[in-house]
């Protein structure tokens, strides 16, 4: 497995460039295409929310703004360029700081939530060639910098200097350091039946035995502890205490608008992809195609496994996991704290620990 | 411990219970989504089922529609209207005109076509008092509960409020110029542009200011100290307002960019035009216009515009006493005329000295005359000329020189280019023009014109050709122009 870090840099090798040089411009390169793909993201998947929860309560969703006359449909679709539509107006928008806050730090904040969010696709395996620089530790990095987020989450309560944007990140930093324990005692049963926290070999180890949610009961369950683990991560309903606008007004986020608020939003919606690829590479076989692994297909299917499919693979996965964090939002009502955190200690944590525990017995009887 | 997971196992129940639900929603989003995407879509109408008799109630979120086949323009509706929403225009075809107007569905035949049937439903009171005196029957409420009548829509809404204006005449126009109202479409058309001129407030009648000359007086009166001994003898003249002239505005930006850069780097007037030129023919702004103001920059520029003396003429005659001071040369030279302390009188007398001197002529008559006629030869300037010449001021300018406020009564009774010397009249003489309309155009170009500093001849001929324009020139104002013209 080759990233595209190395690979630029054995393209650019010829032109005997200083490293001094080569180094930040293939680094600008791999930041362009991660900033590109989370803007992206965020265009698609909100548009995406929005029709999915439309849909969950008998409504259309936007069905308006088109991109240059085209609506993407009469019926239900239409509406293609109301994200669009909304991003510009966010980026017009008065950027708003208040007076008793700390500016300094109310600046500071966004831009440490977004750099976690952005660090983290550094790591994230797209396909298999396609990473930005290919880790030996790639499972660990991301665990480690998605929790940056939570800093600059804290700091944007505080220096807000407003009652429910502290409420709303102490809310957050006590939930996400919480379900940090379930989604590492998850992460760790792969780790410990793969033997390797770099993401290539997660998948070949898949792609030579079965997918990871299928090989015993207790990764099967560790799955579901990461799944909805992650998703109260990433502060989305049912989870969203932190945002909780029923209690805190918009929590963390109240006293930010414009360009600042936009980054936070970006960031949301890049940790949902962030966190959907990495449930699907780690348990369900990253770019390996479903088709593959009933191995009921006739030889000639096989090209779809190859590896220009791999990019589709992982987002196709990517994809139906945050269908599934949408699905989540507009089924279930919001938790209490109380029954968060009794949902990360007493629930998650202990099954975690028993999942490890007996996966390890499982790996040593078969 | 076992209460423990027996709520875990009803919460992945429960868990499992919303997604289905939720899941079924979406799935099934095509019998389920209630949305009305209401512009776009309407709900069909509904059974009526009011509780009384239709026929005798039919108000109800209705409107008035006329079946104008059968109306015959008797106007009865027009009259009855107690709020005239209706308004009723018709055309009956001259005697022996072959014109068929056609017949109505009671057998009657039309005696005249309906150009114009309007009913405006935004001042419409459902009175229904216009229904009754219709002797055709064409005129009716539609959309209440009697609307299975005509189909329409049932909400009647617009989306402007012109849209609450319902036109009903069908007749073309070239119906209604067959059944002879060449007239009534003149009408109409008139009145639709003057309602587009209201709405562009286009009503201004806009008169180009001309092309901004440059002030000879100052020019030359400043010349011995701007001049400086780097710079070609012509450049005095030439500088970055030369430019000015240059209608477009990013080519004058270029120009003038051009000629600070080259006079930067010292080059003389030639070159200065050359390079800007170049510079903007490489910006392909290069027009005909362009050429010919740089080629008049480039031949030696003299500060005469003989087109220009009407100019000060309305500022009437305020020349100052100045100290007599005559130079003791012998031949008039230009720079011994500024001694006349008094500028504009100072510039006409430049001007015509310069003009006169181009042309071979006696430059001091010429001077003599031109400050004369400007109402601007005063004892200074007269002691001044006269020292050089033999040749005497006429004795008439003589008795003028110290009230030059009573110049224009003299000029008066002379010709029409002597009245172009007249100062300009007030814009209070305009308010004997009686009609309102002729007035405030008069006042407009009036005082356009004023700030384009026009003689009076041409303020007068300008108010003229607008009223005609707008063809409200009649005996009356122009007996009032004419008057002003020649200042009685």
């Amino acid at each position: 497995m080759t990233s595209i870090f190395d690979s630029l840099q054995i393209t650019f090798a010829g032109l005997n460039l200083d490293l001094m040089i080569l180094l930040p411009a293939i680094a600008l390169i791999g930041g362009t295409v991660i900033f590109l793909l989370m803007a992206v993201n965020a265009l698609v998947a909100v548009y995406f929310e929005r029709k999915v929860s439309a849909f969950m309560q008998d409504r259309l969703g936007p069905m308006e703004v088109g991109i240059l006359g085209f609506k993407g449909g009469k019926r239900f679709w239409g509406g293609i360029g109301q994200t669009l539509a909304d991003a510009i107006k966010l980026l017009v928008k008065e950027d708003i700081l208040p007076n008793d806050a700390d500016r300094v730090l109310m600046i500071l904040a966004p831009f440490i939530i977004f750099t976690g969010a952005f660090l983290t696709f550094v790591g994230l395996p797209f396909s298999e060639n396609l990473v930005i620089s290919d880790f030996n530790i790639g499972v660990f990095y991301i665990v480690a910098m998605s929790s940056v987020g939570v800093i600059g989450i804290i700091l944007a309560g505080w220096s807000s200097n407003n009652k429910w944007s502290l409420y709303g990140a102490m809310r957050a930093a006590a939930q996400i350091i919480s379900y940090e324990i379930p989604i590492g005692l998850s992460l760790l049963l792969v780790v410990l039946v793969a033997g390797s926290l770099n993401f290539g070999d997660i998948v070949q180890w898949q792609a030579d035995n079965r997918w990871f949610i299928f090989h015993s009961p207790f990764s099967f369950l560790a799955f579901f502890i990461f799944f909805i683990s992650v998703v109260a991560e990433t502060n989305r309903t049912p989870f969203d205490i932190p945002e909780a606008e029923s209690e805190l007004v918009a929590g963390w986020m109240t006293e930010y608008s414009g360009f600042r608020w936009a980054l936070f939003f970006l960031s949301e919606y890049a940790n949902m992809l962030i966190v959907s690829i990495v449930a699907s590479t780690v348990f369900l076989g990253g770019w390996l195609s479903p088709l593959q692994m009933f191995n009921i297909f006739p030889e000639s299917w096989h090209i779809l496994d190859g590896p220009a499919l791999g990019l589709f693979w992982v987002f196709f996965k990517a994809i139906i996991l945050i269908f599934v964090m949408m699905w989540f939002r507009w089924t279930f009502p919001r938790l209490r704290v109380d029954q968060l955190m009794y949902l990360c200690w007493k629930v998650f944590i202990p099954f975690g620990l028993a999942n490890l525990f007996l996966i390890s017995l499982w790996e040593l009887l078969f | 411990m076992s209460e423990y997971f027996s709520n875990i196992v009803y919460g992945v129940k429960s868990f499992l219970t919303g997604m289905k639900l939720t899941l079924n929603h979406f799935k099934n989003k095509k019998e389920l989504v209630a949305t009305l995407q209401y512009p776009h879509e309407k709900w069909p109408v509904p059974e009526r089922n009011i509780g009384f008799d239709h026929a005798d109630y039919n108000l109800i979120r209705s409107r008035l529609h006329v079946d104008i086949d059968d109306c015959i323009a008797c106007m009865q509706c027009e009259k009855a209207c107690p709020v005239d929403c209706i308004k009723i225009d018709s055309i009956k075809p001259p005697k022996g005109s072959e014109f068929d107007c056609g017949m109505t569905s009671n057998d009657t035949q039309k005696k005249m076509i309906v150009s114009r049937f309007t009913i405006d439903m935004s001042e419409c009171m459902y009175c229904n008092l216009c229904v009754f005196p219709c002797p055709e029957e064409c005129i009716y409420m539609v959309g209440g509960p009697n609307a299975s009548k005509h189909e329409i829509d049932y909400e009647f809404s617009q989306y402007e409020r012109d849209g609450m204006i319902f036109e009903f005449a069908d007749a073309t126009d070239a119906m209604i110029k067959e059944a002879g109202g060449e007239k009534w479409i003149e009408q109409r058309d008139a009145k639709a542009d003057k309602q587009d001129q209201g709405i562009k407030l286009e009503g201004e009648v806009k008169i180009a200011t001309p092309p901004p000359v440059a002030e000879p007086v100052k020019k030359e009166d400043g010349k011995p100290a701007v001049k400086s001994p780097t710079k070609s003898p012509v450049t005095g003249e030439f500088g970055i307002k030369s430019f000015n002239s240059i209608s477009d505005k990013m080519c004058r930006g270029i120009a003038k960019k051009t000629f600070t850069a080259a006079m930067r780097a010292g080059k003389d007037q030639t070159a200065i035009l050359a390079d800007v030129a170049q510079a903007l023919s490489d910006a392909g702004k290069m027009t005909g216009d362009i050429q010919a103001i740089l080629d008049s920059l480039s031949t030696p520029v003299t500060p005469v515009d003989s087109a220009e003396p009407e100019v000060e003429v309305q500022d009437g005659a305020k020349s100052q006493k100045e100290a007599v001071d005559p130079p003791q040369a012998s031949e008039l030279d230009i720079k011994d005329l500024n001694v006349i302390e008094d500028k504009m009188a100072r510039g006409i007398a430049k001007k015509a000295f310069t003009a006169a001197k181009r042309a071979g002529e006696d430059k001091i008559e010429a001077v003599t005359k031109a400050l004369q006629d400007a109402g601007k030869l005063d004892g200074a300037a007269e002691t001044l000329l006269s020292s050089f010449t033999s040749v005497q001021v006429p004795s008439t300018s003589s008795g003028e020189t110290d009230s030059p406020e009573t110049q224009p009564v003299v000029d008066e009774a002379g010709s029409p280019e002597q009245s172009s010397d007249l100062p300009l009249f007030d814009i209070k003489d305009l308010n004997d023009i009686d009609e309102k309309m002729a007035r405030g155009m008069a006042k407009k170009i009036y005082t356009a014109s004023k700030r384009a500093e026009k003689s009076r001849v041409e303020v007068i001929n300008a108010i003229k050709a607008g009223l005609s324009e707008a063809g409200k020139l009649d005996e009356a104002i122009e007996a009032i122009l004419n008057k002003l013209e020649t200042g009685s």
